[in-house]
Parts: structure tokens; C-alpha cells; sequence
């Protein structure tokens, strides 16, 4: 009889995707990946020409488009065979999403957009279950994410490209999901400012033992990923 | 479902300018619904507690209608008088209960003035008759009682004098300035034409008008020349009509047989209470008319919010976009569309009733005064309730296409609408 510890040491990949194969209606065939691991607590930096469909896996794998054929694992779960709302239940409360800009509702306060996720899912809400924590939480987050907790009063349309995308990052951060996927969160910045957003929001996602999976067209960034993947 | 309602609030709140000019839009269609359901309902109040208590009104043959508007409500022009002898006659008949003659004809400052018996007061206006604030019903030829809205509208109390008005008061002055009243009573309010009236004895009303029988003012005074006693027994030879209660209201017809035969066919006796729906009936192309603008006009509204939240959809598909990277379902999207048309909707509903109310208060007096319609400022009544779940029900239709549309939008977008 195998030991329990050795099972539990053998880590099952944060995503797994085989025999994956994905075109929009009527075009040819955009993805076509039969094998590809992203393993639990890796940082990985996803890179590829303009039109390889980056964009497009990072919707299959949070679960907003569904493969044709093969199967799209993420945290264990067989996405393929989850109806359309299971998946969206699936994104809220286990992943983080962050885009490369508009990340904020205009018409929320930074503090109401940080903490959206909480208010939308109980899993996302497991650790910081009052108001009080939550709002300690958001500030938490935000000041490890270089901004000034006095961001979180301010309308989202306030703030600088800059600071929205860290908002944006607090958000993606907010209740601990266990992956974070980011569409080129650094495109809109100067180059100062992205290795240090990118150097934070590394540091956070380590500090709670998530897995990030970032797409970027700039290899500059490679460095400071654990696992660099090209399509 | 409270998360979407509390961000569509937000959302609402954020472009509360644009939003602002639709909720007045709204609140334009829900006034005029509601001013008409209240205006009709009211009406209907008022003319029903005018005529509480009379079983019949009888005056000389003519349209049913005039004679109740005249008589009761002191509106539409004079019917022809009835002789007195047959107020006396009807009077005596078995079934008759009482009889109060009413004489029409003069005024005092443009409201009518009402000759009558004291029994008026304690028939009239309900049950318990109508109410003293001030005095007492008239005792003196000369005694004058007035109603609430009149008084305070003069600042006339008891014990103060005044001069009545030949006829309507229009052309030249005829005033019976020889003869002045004292006022001896004032009425409680009511919300019936009694308020705004001037009560007289019928013996009074007869005094004024000695000498007047060209229908001028005579060059010398008669009633100064009569005695006290002389006074008090003038009858009047004609009146416009008599109010007339019965013993059981199960001989309403025949007590109306005995009536109409009493004169050789040269009088009628109305029941009010058909005859107010004779007039309602005749009212109702109007009110349906002006209701069916209403709504129409509350159909444009809704259509206007309709446009805005279509036109808004356009520009918030990165919007979208951030609620489904966050979890949210396409229905969900469409829930959080059709509630923020609910909410615009309420927000006018609310104003809507609001500017109602404000215009009954400031505009009240002229209502009564125009048409003797008592309206006060309240909440809506069943059919006004009726008329707002109907409202909100449309705003939920005419969200129905910009929450399809953000629905679809959604699911097309994903997490990548075009930008923006």
C-alpha cells in the first residue's frame, strides 16, 4: 500500500491542457496544444507572436470559452465538462483575472472594486469573513502593491494607469484564489514602473502560495519567472 | 440578487446626470396618470358627499344633469324655477321625511349665495348634517351663514356684515347694499360646495328682491319700510329646487310617481346618485381619453430609458467585460440591466407623485373653485397603486431589449470586447 503522504506529495498540476484544440466559427484551427502543465506555485510567463492566440487560451483556461476538442484541467477541475455558469462560479472564486487596462468599474470606489470578489463568492470571503477584515485586507493589499491606502476612497476613474493596474492586481489578489492569470498587465506602463509592479505583484502572489500565469509580448520580463512557455 | 440591486444603484448613482433627465421624463407621465385617477376618484368624492342624504332633488322639468349641477353644485347655467306652493304639497306628502326648498340666483363676491330653510344644515352634508365651526343657522330675516372656504377666504366671522350681489355680479354693479347681512354662523369644512357658499333664509332671500321685479335695483329702498313681523312672513313665490328626504328609501320611485304627478308633469324628481352616474358616464370618453394620452406619454418615457440604457450598453462592454472576469454570469448582466431601469423607473414614480402632491397643494383652491372638486395631498389609492405597478412592470419591458443585448454582448465579448 502506497503511503498517503507520497500521493499528496505528488502535486497535481495547477492547469493541465491535452490534445487541445480550439478555432473560432468558421477559421481555421487557432490552438492546438496537446500538451501543457503549469505546475502548483510556478510563475510562468506565456509569450507569442501577435495572433497565436495567447488571449484565446487564457479564455479557455478561466473558463469563458470552451474547447472544441481535448480537455482543459484547472485546479483539478475538467472544465470541458462543466456547464457555462459551473465555469463562471469556477473563475470567480478560484481565479484572479487582471487585464492589460481598464480593469475598474468607473462607478465603484477603489475600495468596492477591491473587495467585488468577496462580496460576489463566500470562498473568496473564507478568510476574511467580517467587514472589518475585509477592509483591513484591501489595505493590506494595496500598500504590498506600492499604493497609498488612501487610494481605496477615490473613484476608480481618479487614479493614474498605473495605480489602477495595481487596484487591479489587489483585486485579482483579494480572498487568496490559488491561480492568478494576467493578459499583459505591464503593457500600459514605462519601463520603471513594470519591473516594479511586475516584482510586487510576484512577491504577493508567492507570499500565498498561488500559481500566476502571465502573457506578455516582452521578453525583457522572462527573468523573473520561474518557467517561460512559448506558443 | 441584493449585490446586483446595490451595483445597479451604484452604477444609477455614478451617471445620475443623463439618468436625471429620463427620471423627470418619467416623472412628467406618472404625474399626469396619477393626477387623473386622483382627479377622477376625488371628483367623484366630493359630488357623491354633496349630495349624501338627499333621496331626490325636484325642481321644474329639464335635463336631469343641469338640474343636479345647478341646484346641488352651483355650476352650468340656471335651470327655470319651481312654483312654492309645490314645495308645500311635496312636503306634505306621506313618504317625505323632510323637504329643504333651495332658491338660487345671487352671489357675494362671485360665489353663490343660497337661499334656504335652517333645516338645510341638519339634512344636508351627511350624517349628523352639517357642522357649526362658529354661531348658529340663521334665526334673523337678515342672518347669514357661510361656509368654511368662504369665510376664511373673506375674513369674514360671525357678528360681521356683509353685502350681497343681484345675480351673478356680472355687468353693471346691482348690489343690495340697502339691506346688508350678519353673518351668524360659520360651517366646519366639508369638501362639498357648502364651502364656499353663503346660506340665507328663503324669507331673506324674498326681502332683497322686493321692488326688483324688472330685475333692477328699485330707486327707493322697500324693505326699509317693512316691519319685523311683515318680514318674517314673506314667502318666496318661486324656488329652484327642493331636496327632498324620504322615510324608507324602498319608496324612492314611488315617492317620485307622487312628485311628477303633483304638478301636472312640470316637475321632476331626480335621483342624485343615477344622475352622478349619468354625468360619470358622459365623463368617461373624456377620462379615458386623457388617460390614454397619459399613458402614452409614460410609454415614451419608458421608451427614452429604454434608448439611454441601449446607447449607455454600447460604452460599458468593457464594463461587462470586468463583471465576467470577476465571475459573473450573462444572466447576471442582464439582471444588473434591469435593474437599474427599475430603479430609474421608482426615482420617477417618486418624483412623479411628489410634483402631484405639490401641485394639489398649490393649485387645490383652484380646483374647487373651478370645478367644486376637493383635492388634498395623499398617498395614491388603489387604482393609483395599480396605475405605478403598471408602470414599473413597462420599465421592466423596456429593459427586456438593452438586458438581451447585454446579455448577448457578454457572451460574444468574454473577456475581450473590442476596444473602447
Amino acid at each position: 500500500m502506497k503511503p498517503a503522504v507520497l500521493t499528496a506529495g505528488v502535486a497535481e498540476p495547477v492547469i493541465r491542457l491535452d490534445g487541445l484544440r480550439f478555432a473560432w466559427p468558421g477559421q481555421k484551427v487557432l490552438l492546438a496544444i496537446d500538451d501543457f502543465v503549469v505546475a502548483q506555485g510556478s510563475t510562468v510567463l506565456l509569450q507569442g507572436a501577435s495572433g497565436s492566440g495567447k488571449t484565446t487560451l487564457l479564455s479557455l483556461i478561466v473558463g469563458v470559452l470552451s474547447a472544441q476538442q481535448g480537455s482543459v484541467h484547472v485546479l483539478g477541475q475538467n472544465l470541458s465538462q462543466m456547464r457555462p455558469a459551473q465555469r463562471d462560479v469556477f473563475r470567480g472564486e478560484s481565479i484572479g483575472v487582471i487585464f492589460q487596462l481598464f480593469n475598474l468599474l468607473p462607478f465603484l470606489s477603489v475600495r468596492d472594486n477591491v473587495l467585488l470578489p468577496v462580496r460576489m463568492f463566500a470562498r473568496r470571503r473564507l478568510q476574511i469573513k467580517d467587514t472589518d477584515a475585509q477592509r483591513r485586507e484591501a489595505s493590506r493589499l494595496v500598500t504590498a502593491l506600492g499604493l497609498s491606502d488612501a487610494v481605496l476612497d477615490r473613484q476608480a476613474h481618479q487614479l493614474s494607469v498605473g495605480q489602477q493596474q495595481r487596484v487591479a492586481a489587489a483585486r485579482a489578489l483579494i480572498g487568496s484564489p490559488p491561480l492568478i492569470v494576467a493578459d499583459e498587465p505591464t503593457s500600459a506602463l514605462d519601463e520603471d514602473t513594470q519591473s516594479n509592479f511586475l516584482a510586487l505583484l510576484i512577491a504577493q502572489v508567492r507570499a500565498t502560495g498561488a500559481t500566476l500565469l502571465m502573457v506578455s509580448h516582452d521578453s525583457r520580463l522572462a527573468g523573473q519567472f520561474d518557467q517561460v512557455i512559448r506558443l | 440578487m441584493k449585490l446586483w440591486l446595490q451595483l445597479a444603484a451604484q452604477s444609477a448613482w455614478a451617471r445620475r446626470g443623463p439618468l436625471s433627465l429620463v427620471v423627470a421624463a418619467i416623472s412628467v407621465a406618472v404625474f399626469l396618470v396619477l393626477a387623473i385617477a386622483q382627479l377622477r376618484q376625488d371628483a367623484r368624492d366630493s359630488f357623491a358627499d354633496a349630495v349624501s342624504g338627499v333621496d331626490l332633488i325636484v325642481g321644474a322639468r329639464a335635463s336631469p344633469t343641469e338640474l343636479l349641477l345647478y341646484s346641488v353644485f352651483h355650476l352650468g347655467r340656471p335651470v327655470r324655477s319651481m312654483a312654492y306652493e309645490h314645495v308645500e304639497a311635496i312636503a306634505k306628502l306621506e313618504s317625505v321625511a323632510w323637504a329643504v326648498p333651495v332658491q338660487l340666483g345671487d352671489s357675494y363676491r362671485g360665489y353663490p349665495v343660497v337661499g334656504t330653510s335652517p333645516l338645510f344644515f341638519e339634512k344636508t352634508g351627511g350624517p349628523g348634517g352639517l357642522a357649526f365651526a362658529s354661531g348658529k343657522a340663521f334665526s334673523d330675516v337678515f342672518d347669514a351663514v357661510l361656509g368654511a372656504d368662504l369665510a376664511k377666504r373673506f375674513s369674514l366671522n360671525t357678528g360681521d356684515s356683509l353685502v350681497l350681489t343681484h345675480g351673478k355680479g356680472e355687468g353693471l354693479a346691482q348690489d343690495h347694499s340697502d339691506r346688508p347681512f350678519t353673518v351668524s354662523g360659520v360651517l366646519q369644512k366639508t369638501g362639498t360646495p357648502a364651502d364656499n357658499a353663503v346660506f340665507i333664509s328663503l324669507a331673506g332671500f324674498e326681502a332683497i328682491h322686493i321692488g326688483w321685479e324688472f330685475g333692477s335695483k328699485p330707486r327707493e329702498s322697500v324693505v326699509a319700510q317693512l316691519s319685523a313681523e311683515d318680514l318674517q312672513a314673506l314667502t318666496p313665490s318661486q324656488v329652484t329646487a327642493v331636496l327632498v328626504g324620504l322615510q324608507s328609501r324602498i319608496q324612492v320611485f314611488s315617492a317620485r310617481r307622487a312628485i311628477e304627478g303633483l304638478a301636472g308633469g312640470r316637475l321632476m324628481a331626480i335621483l342624485p346618485g343615477v344622475t352622478l352616474d349619468e354625468l360619470w358616464q358622459l365623463m368617461r370618453t373624456i377620462e379615458n381619453t386623457l388617460s390614454l394620452m397619459a399613458w402614452l406619454v409614460a410609454v415614451s418615457a419608458l421608451l427614452g430609458v429604454a434608448a439611454t440604457l441601449l446607447i449607455a450598453l454600447g460604452a460599458r462592454r468593457k464594463e461587462l467585460a470586468i463583471f465576467r472576469a470577476l465571475g459573473a454570469r450573462p444572466s447576471q448582466l442582464s439582471l444588473f440591466v434591469v435593474f437599474e431601469s427599475v430603479l430609474v423607473c421608482l426615482a420617477g414614480l417618486v418624483l412623479g407623485w411628489l410634483l402631484l402632491q405639490l401641485a394639489v397643494l398649490g393649485a387645490g383652491d383652484w380646483v374647487r373653485n373651478s370645478f367644486g372638486v376637493m383635492v388634498s395631498p395623499r398617498l395614491p389609492d388603489a387604482q393609483g397603486w395599480a396605475a405605478m405597478l403598471g408602470l414599473l412592470f413597462m420599465s421592466v419591458l423596456a429593459s427586456v431589449v438593452p438586458a438581451w443585448r447585454a446579455f448577448r454582448l457578454s457572451v460574444h465579448d468574454g473577456l475581450h470586447p473590442p476596444t473602447v
